[in-house]
């Protein structure tokens, strides 16, 4: 972190606002020069990586370290654009209508902004993100474009027209399930994260156990960046998984040197049976 | 500033725009780089290149710029010069793997011989400019596809941290990105998805809240509420798979394979026909990939009862021999139906409106020396079996004349 400081990387934000990873979140140089470039042109950030490598984390670990509140939007395969907009609740008004609910005929009550015209709607600035973008269908990110261009949009039924008092630093996150259509794509700023090495994940895991018996440590990583490099294992163990097994480790109470031999609660890092299967009788 | 940069980049096939250019333009101003290099070798990534399958041929941009011909690296990019004609290169191999072709077994003896060989090879090779990665190139294009993948996994390099932008660029940790490898199942699937035509006129029941109708409706009853449904809008696309299970296929099986499995398990088609075919089409088509004798189908049912409102798939390496391709007697398998090969390709050119062809081992651009794919490049638009390919027929298939 303090290397960072020395260069400079995208330091200079305007607002004077800088992200350099938190206590609980270790990120990479080029990550945080992406989050403060992103910041500092007023761009979206999106965000690919293999999954279990801390991509939806970044925006909590932003928005702790800003000091701002985080607005997630989780896409689903379901999601349509304008449900992040607002949504106008008609059948609830039409029943209001038949029972003459008071109030019926003002509209307003009865649109809900969505997570994006939440975080437009805010009167301080937010973080955003919007979680697995490639979930949605594949025009999703067309449909967003001017919003997130122009950072406002116009509500029909109301003639409002709401407009983000505070530009919200918006941070994508995809899984690369789907191509993202270009004139999305050349509005963001573009961030891969690659799997951790060695190093940097030894940090990651100290985060998040202080104490983890270092011979502990040190033979679990090597037993999952063995497994990792396996090349016919159908799904790579992810960081959380590491994480997840060397919590479970500790907990057992497995004595170091047992670790390799044994590949204690080893369903915890490997989830398929064909991998299983190779872990166990290596082909080589 | 860097007009050439913006022109490299260009050239190695990144589509940078202006915008994106600009708002480099604008970091630049805004002092966000620095004065390293180093900087700006992030900050421009990160604002002109928008995925990692082409972080590789920044990789080389940035390169060819900045760098003037050092020896290391010069080695990385000639090397992709050489993946990139490897097409010369493979016919070299191509008689001799067509002849082991036909004796399957000794196929596999082969098979194995030259996986222990290249594992070796990749053992030995622990820098960048070693003379090995010649063959490991070759064979990154050839059968052994996937593997090539594999020559990432002698990272030269790649170090921890902060690296110096160029021993970032000559570890070329992206290559393994390139989206023109072969490609896997998940990503088949994400392509065949392009493939839908949403209609609403099926015959299936409604299922579905018209709300506009609902609202309608209840306005016209003086406000009592009153539901409409409506039918479901389902995909109406029709798929013909037809597939070349001969002995020059038997290298790219998995490939196949995983191609078939995307096709029935996207299963938002309104159906979807498979039938196999040895070499080339002639009388008859086969119902399992053995293409056993008998177990069969005529061709002129499936014109009769398979619409020509089918999209047609064809997959095949269009490596026949003339004869198996313009004789009417050249079907060595089973009956020619008094047409030849090309004959018959024609038929299903006139029968079906949509069709195009993919090649697990096309030859990139012009190859006259293939005298059946080029020839049969003429008949259907051609694709190689690949991410960028298989997208492409998609669209294809889809688009109206």
């Amino acid at each position: 972190m303090q290397e960072l400081k020395n260069m400079n990387l995208g330091g200079n934000t305007g607002n004077g606002t800088s992200f350099s990873g938190t206590k609980e979140y270790v990120a990479s140089e080029e990550l945080m020069a992406s989050v403060n470039i992103a910041i500092a042109l007023k761009k979206p950030l999106l965000i690919k990586g293999e999954p279990g490598t801390g991509k939806t984390m970044l925006a909590e670990a932003v928005a702790k370290a800003l000091g701002k509140r985080l607005i997630i939007w989780s896409i689903k395969s379901t999601t349509k654009a304008q449900e992040g907009l607002y949504v106008y609740d008609t059948i609830q008004r039409l029943y209001d209508g038949q029972f003459g609910v008071e109030g019926v005929d003002d509209i307003a009550r009865y649109i809900k902004l969505g997570k994006l015209g939440e975080a437009f709607d805010s009167e301080e600035q937010v973080v955003l993100l919007i979680d697995e973008i490639d979930k949605a269908d594949l025009e999703f990110p067309n449909d967003l474009l001017w919003e997130l261009d122009q950072m406002e949009f116009y509500i029909n039924e109301t003639h409002r027209t709401v407009k983000a008092k505070h530009r919200p630093i918006v941070i994508i996150t995809s899984n690369a399930e789907k191509e993202l259509p270009d004139a999305f794509l050349r509005r963001c700023i573009f961030h891969y994260i690659e799997f951790p090495d060695k190093e940097l994940m030894e940090e990651i895991v100290r985060v998040h156990f202080p104490d983890v018996e270092a011979n502990l440590l040190q033979n679990a990583m090597e037993v999952f960046y063995e497994i990792r490099s396996i090349r016919d294992i159908r799904k790579k163990p992810s960081t959380s998984e590491l994480i997840d097994w060397i919590n479970a480790l500790q907990i057992g109470g497995i004595p170091a040197d047992r670790i390799k031999k044994a590949l204690p609660f080893i369903g915890v890092v490997v989830k398929k049976d064909e991998d299983l299967e190779l872990v166990k009788h290596p082909v080589r | 500033m860097f007009q050439d940069f913006f022109r490299t980049l260009r050239a190695k096939g990144l589509h940078v725009t202006l915008g994106e250019w600009l708002t480099l333009q604008e970091a630049l101003n805004d002092g966000l780089c620095g004065s390293s290099l180093t900087q700006f070798y992030y900050v421009a990534r990160m604002i002109l290149v928008k995925s990692e399958t082409d972080f590789d041929k920044y990789d080389m941009a940035f390169e060819e710029c900045f760098k003037p011909a050092q020896r290391q690296t010069e080695v990385g990019a000639e090397m992709l010069r050489w993946l990139d004609k490897s097409d010369l290169l493979e016919l070299a191999h191509e008689d001799a793997r067509h002849h082991l072709n036909q004796m399957e077994e000794d196929l596999k003896i082969d098979k194995e011989d030259v996986e222990e060989k290249f594992k070796q090879r990749l053992k030995d090779q622990d820098t960048e400019h070693n003379g090995g990665s010649f063959w490991i190139g070759t064979m990154g294009k050839t059968s052994f596809g996937n593997m090539g993948g594999n020559v990432g996994g002698v990272r030269v390099g790649g170090k921890t941290g902060y690296q110096s932008a160029f021993s970032v660029v000559g570890a070329r940790k992206f290559r393994d990105f390139r989206d023109d490898r072969v490609l896997d199942n998940r990503q088949f699937q994400l392509a065949f998805r392009k493939l839908r035509q949403f209609s609403s006129r099926l015959d299936i029941p409604e299922s579905e809240l018209d709300i506009d109708g609902t609202v309608d409706k209840t306005c016209n009853n003086g406000g009592c509420l009153q539901i409409v449904m409506k039918k479901p809008r389902k995909n109406a696309v029709k798929l013909l798979l037809l597939m070349d299970s001969g002995g020059t296929m038997i290298p790219f099986s998995s490939l196949l394979n995983d191609l078939f499995q995307a096709v029935h398990k996207s299963n938002h088609y309104k159906d979807v026909k498979t039938y196999y075919f040895h070499n080339c089409i002639y009388s008859k088509l086969y119902k399992t990939p053995e293409c056993e004798n008998g177990d069969w189908i005529d061709t002129d049912w499936m014109f009769r009862n398979v619409g020509s409102d089918y999209k047609v798939i064809i997959v095949g390496d269009a490596a026949m021999a003339p004869e198996e391709l313009y004789s009417d007697s050249g079907n060595y398998r089973g009956p020619n139906g008094g047409l030849s090969g090309y004959e018959w390709l024609q038929l299903i050119k006139r029968k079906y409106k949509k069709v195009v062809w993919l090649n697990p081992k096309m030859a990139p651009g012009r190859a006259p020396w293939r005298e059946a794919e080029t020839a049969i490049k003429e008949l259907f638009p051609m694709y190689k079996l690949t991410v960028d390919g298989l997208n492409q027929a998609m669209v294809k298939l889809m688009v109206n004349k």
